[in-house]
């Protein structure tokens, strides 16, 4: 994942910076994108992919996947000269204050270009993206759309993961209207206030997250139940949407932290800059706009008890594994995280209501066909 | 008017007032909660033990969701502070994250001073000599302190 070689190290975030002025800075975190087959990114505007930032942070240059661009290529060489970068302390180097309000100024514009969560398109609307791209996917959209019907895609700051999955799972919970799961979660999320308490979270932090997701799920079933037009406007707020995504990020952390015997192989197996869970929570779970990784999922379905589908759309040609798909076309590859109390279990709760689409640096949300 | 980082920034204050943490202070100017601040004392036992720096905190509507704008008042020679007071610091930057409140910023703070990131020098001078000439960089760090005193009387 190039977030991980890209990222500047923990503190050198200033010198990270590209002094070549803010059209070169954008073009620099442009190359730094993950490989995502699309059509240029001018025509596209709707699925420009946001800096980091819609929080917060002073993103390095770099540091994360910004637009959907076509050209793999460069995502090596801007790896490359990150490095050369960091150590760079010409006196032309820009303060932070300039820093900020740079990286204001291209959140204010990614803002404008695509809401934190879009409106429910067909799956024709992926197809487009690549019709002048890689044949790899479109045979993989072709087997994709046997299964499903529909996306949503989701702003690319970072909070994607975060994002996609939770209007997915209430989105699910609305029209469905299913009490049971509702009182369930609500109940789980009650669970959570004291043992956020307890990883060392304060009250302060979090209480009015998690009072807003509680409303919303505890006004279904009741004569003035939150319908989707209204999620699709809480969910689009920055107030509301970046409570909830700091709040989801918190429970992922607490649980990394509960359980690091089971999570500290995985995390310290990947991340080299991470020498303990600790300091992964810090590193790359809890600042807002750090992408999430295969750790976080693992880590967010168990504290919510809530299992995701992630099917992952890539160059990769993997028709033996398992997967949506024939034999013959290109099949695509899916992964289920279920958490382990559910893994035996049979019966609804089992099975992943929320689908995700993994493009390298970016999830956004699956519809699947009712026949399905 | 109760916004929800006005909201935030009263609990923080609550919290700085009920829990202090050891030798940082702060608090919002009487007519704008927005804008606060703060001293952060020098650490015992280190060169920078007995100093009193000054500090301003900016927040927006996007706090907590957004880092404030911190700079110190006082002048300082440090490795991670630029000399117009800006503060290089990653939680303050692209480590920021909705969990820190003001009592963890103003004591994140209060560590870097003894602690300095020489990777991402702000102060270049502070940073060789810091890493050059570590008797001449503590001499340099008690001249501060000693200004630090100075400058108490005269804004404040």
């Amino acid at each position: 994942m190039a977030w991980r070689e890209q990222s500047p190290e923990r503190g050198s975030q200033v010198s990270s910076w590209n002094p070549g002025g803010p059209a070169s800075h954008r073009e620099s975190t442009l190359d730094a994108a993950e490989s995502r087959p699309a059509v240029s990114v001018g025509e596209r505007e709707d699925f420009v992919d946001a800096p980091k930032t819609s929080v917060s942070s002073i993103s390095g240059a770099g540091e994360e996947s910004l637009t959907s661009r076509p050209h793999t290529e460069h995502t090596v060489e801007n790896a490359e000269q990150n490095p050369n970068l960091n150590t760079d302390s010409t006196p032309a180097r820009p303060t932070d204050d300039q820093i900020l309000a740079q990286e204001n100024s291209i959140r204010e514009a990614v803002a404008e270009s695509s809401p934190f969560v879009g409106d429910k398109e067909p799956l024709a609307a992926l197809r487009k993206e690549y019709e002048d791209g890689s044949a790899v996917f479109l045979q993989k959209i072709s087997t994709l759309e046997e299964k499903y019907q529909a996306i949503r895609r989701t702003r690319g700051d970072g909070n994607c993961f975060f994002r996609a999955f939770i209007f997915a799972y209430m989105e699910d919970l609305v029209q469905s209207n299913s009490l049971q799961e509702r009182n369930r979660v609500v109940t789980c999320m009650r669970q959570w206030k004291p043992r956020l308490i307890a990883a060392g979270y304060q009250e302060l932090v979090f209480e009015d997250a998690q009072e807003m997701i509680m409303d919303q799920l505890n006004s279904l079933g009741t004569a003035d139940p939150v319908m989707l037009p209204a999620l699709e406007t809480n969910m689009r707020d920055a107030g509301v949407s970046q409570m909830v995504v700091m709040y989801l990020r918190l429970l992922t952390s607490a649980e990394l932290g509960q359980r690091q015997e089971f999570f500290s192989p995985f995390i310290l197996g990947m991340f080299d800059d991470c020498p303990s869970v600790d300091h992964f929570r810090q590193r790359y779970v809890e600042p807002m706009g750090e992408e999430s990784d295969h750790v976080h999922i693992v880590a967010l379905t168990d504290a919510l008890q809530v299992p995701i589908r992630i099917v992952y759309l890539d160059q990769s040609l993997g028709a033996a594994m398992a997967g949506v798909g024939h034999a013959e076309g290109a099949a695509v590859n899916h992964h289920d995280f279920v958490p382990e109390a559910l893994q035996n279990a049979t019966g609804p709760n089992a099975i992943p209501k929320v689908h995700l689409l993994y493009r390298p640096g970016h999830y956004d949300i699956l519809y699947p066909s009712k026949s399905a | 008017m109760s916004t929800p980082s006005r909201k935030r920034l009263m609990r923080d204050f609550k919290r700085l007032q009920s829990d202090p943490p050891q030798g940082v202070n702060g608090s919002p100017n009487p007519d704008n909660i927005m804008q606060w601040n703060a001293v952060i004392f020098g650490p015992d036992d280190t060169p920078w033990d007995g100093g009193t720096f000054k500090l301003t905190l900016t927040f927006t509507e996007e706090y907590p969701n957004k880092a404030p704008v911190v700079k110190f008042k006082s002048h300082m020679f440090h490795p991670n502070i630029y000399n117009d007071g800006g503060i290089c610091l990653d939680i303050l930057q692209n480590q920021w994250s909705p969990i820190y409140d003001v009592s963890a910023i103003l004591t994140s703070i209060q560590s870097l001073l003894c602690d300095p990131n020489p990777n991402s020098p702000a102060n270049s001078e502070a940073a060789r000599l810091y890493g050059e000439n570590r008797r001449e960089y503590n001499r340099k760090v008690k001249e501060i302190v000693e200004e630090s005193w100075k400058d108490d009387g005269e804004d404040s």
